[in-house]
């Protein structure tokens, strides 16, 4: 039995009235991330964990050899899988689909896989006959705001780690054969990820309803004016812009939009639900947030995967092994 | 997607003769269904044609779904099979059907006055007969229709439009083809001000390609703002010269 995770009526007034006084619970700003850590597995490939605040989620990248769709022959297969289990939080149930598993599902599909972060021609091995099927399994071990953040960057560098096995095609016409070399024989090959798009949501509270929300409430209520380090430059000071909401201010939010943004300054895809009507020229700059914000966690992905690089390559001894050119995104 | 067919040719024609900020041929007919729902329309955006149907406020159906304070709002989509060029029968339970229905409730939930109807239902029903690019803002438009038909108070109109950006090309309004030929997004506008209740970009574009994008779709949506409303007004004219209701 799914549980309802509303707040109490006191926590709501204390979140909204801090937000009209510029306060955020956890004294971030604005426009702040939350701690971000991404660590990958040392003994797997392609095992990612990404911690986002208190947020946890660890992706899984899989790859086996399958039969491609008939009508793409030249296509490898590739299949993200989002199911958020209980153990994220109490409102999720196991086999039911929730609308915030659809909306997230939807929207790391559109991130992904419609974006085209993952080459799917480069997975194909025999046209019309094998291909690679890439499988991305996305676990949500916590649930404290933006799961689809933390999946999103979690299956990006989970496409980045993983090496997937060598193959050789033997004999020729019908009679050829595709050989799987294990990692013991020869080194893995990494994926063709042609872009890491990296997922931003923003959360929208409508300042007046806020105060309706809190009249009544003794002291005085006040609001300051936008500062200048704040993502709002319109004088339209009604509506507030967070970035990265925790759970609390998820679930006060009166609206939100996610943004999914990469370093070549290219936006993959905005979902903006119907819930509080923004004025446009707000939307153009939180678009704007989401490449700085797209940039910085590229960065950060990029550095750990070095260091996990340097870890398994004690002595250098796969980097001499390779004879292929650098794929990373620098 | 074969390179004959020309998407914008260099005299500024499309694949149907429109200029770049031209809208669809746009009909609308208000009360279509009065025997069976409260509020009915039919749109017609270019080939693209939906139905709507809405019933309520009534009781609700499911305790569930019973909100306190405000309205409940619940639509269902249905896809006709025969609504594209093949024969494809939709899931109910598909994914994008689900978003698409649940993107049209939360708008409609806040562009309502919810809060004359506490513990009420409005069950909006659409069916899409024919599809030509643009099923969502189609959706969009006929369901704030069938709403104004069914004589439940908004604030204001929801309407909605879609802009595309071939090369550096910004096109209003797409068909099917020009949907799968560029990135296109999906906007929706509470009336004519500046104010943005969805939007959806599902092809990758460079950002800076996505200002010119917003104002054209924007535009779109104002101008659809005005064909709906002098329908409305035409049909709420000829009612009063009926005496009926």
């Amino acid at each position: 039995m799914p549980r309802d995770l509303t707040p109490s009526t006191i926590e709501n007034t204390f979140v909204l009235k801090a937000l009209t006084e510029r306060i955020r619970l956890d004294s971030r700003s604005f426009n702040q991330l939350r701690d971000l850590d991404i660590s990958f597995s040392s003994t797997d490939f392609g095992v990612v964990d990404v911690k986002l605040g208190r947020t946890r989620v660890i992706a899984r990248i899989s790859a086996e050899i399958s039969q491609p769709y008939a009508d793409r022959p030249y296509d490898g297969l590739f299949i993200i899988s989002t199911e958020i289990s209980p153990m994220a939080a109490p409102t999720f149930e196991a086999g039911r689909k929730s609308e915030d598993e659809l909306v997230i599902s939807r929207i790391i599909e559109k991130s992904i896989r419609r974006s085209g972060a993952l080459d799917t021609e480069a997975l194909c091995i025999i046209s019309g006959e094998k291909c690679w099927a890439v499988r991305a399994d996305v676990h949500f071990l916590d649930h404290d705001g933006g799961l689809m953040d933390a999946a999103c960057i979690a299956v990006s560098a989970g496409l980045l780690h993983f090496r997937r096995p060598d193959i050789t095609i033997v004999g020729v016409g019908s009679r050829r054969e595709v050989i799987v070399h294990p990692i013991t024989e020869r080194v893995p090959v990494p994926l063709a990820v042609l872009h890491v798009p990296i997922c931003v949501t923003f959360s929208f509270f409508d300042v007046r309803k806020a105060s309706a929300a809190i009249a009544g409430l003794p002291g005085k209520d006040n609001m300051k004016e936008a500062d200048d380090d704040d993502v709002e430059e319109e004088n339209d000071s009604s509506t507030t812009v967070l970035v990265d909401a925790t759970l609390q201010e998820e679930l006060l939010r009166h609206g939100y939009m996610s943004v999914t943004a990469n370093t070549n300054r290219e936006i993959c895809q905005i979902q903006k639900g119907g819930d509080m009507p923004v004025e446009v020229g707000k939307l153009l700059s939180c678009a704007e947030a989401a490449i700085m914000v797209a940039e910085k966690v590229t960065k950060l992905i990029n550095k750990r995967l070095k260091e996990d690089e340097a870890r398994r390559n004690v002595g250098n001894l796969l980097v001499e092994a390779r004879a292929e050119n650098d794929r990373y995104i620098v | 997607m074969a390179s004959r067919i020309e998407i914008y040719s260099p005299e500024g024609l499309r694949l149907d003769g429109r200029r770049w900020n031209e809208v669809r041929h746009f009909r609308c007919a208000i009360n279509t269904h009065p025997v069976s729902s409260d509020g009915s329309s039919v749109i017609e955006q270019g080939n693209t044609k939906v139905i709507c149907n809405v019933i309520g406020p009534a009781e609700p159906t499911l305790r569930s779904r019973v909100i306190s304070d405000r309205v409940s709002i619940s639509v269902k989509l249905v896809v006709a099979p025969f609504s594209m060029i093949e024969r494809r029968k939709r899931p109910q339970n598909d994914s994008r059907i689900q978003e698409m229905c649940s993107s049209i409730q939360h708008m409609f939930e806040d562009a309502v006055i919810a809060h004359l109807f506490p513990r009420s239902q409005i069950d909006v029903n659409l069916y899409i007969v024919a599809q030509d690019g643009g099923a969502l803002q189609a959706c969009i438009n006929a369901t704030t229709l069938a709403l104004i038909d069914a004589g439940v108070p908004m604030y204001d109109y929801v309407c909605a439009c879609t802009a595309g950006m071939l090369d550096r090309e910004v096109l209003l309004d797409l068909n099917r083809i020009e949907e799968s030929a560029m990135p296109f997004l999906t906007m929706a506008t509470i009336g004519g001000t500046r104010k943005v209740s969805l939007l959806q970009l599902e092809m990758t574009v460079q950002f800076d390609r996505l200002e010119p994008m917003m104002a054209a779709a924007m535009s779109g949506c104002h101008h659809i703002r005005d064909l709906m409303d002098s329908e409305v007004r035409k049909h709420g004219k000829s009612r009063l010269e009926r005496g009926s209701f």
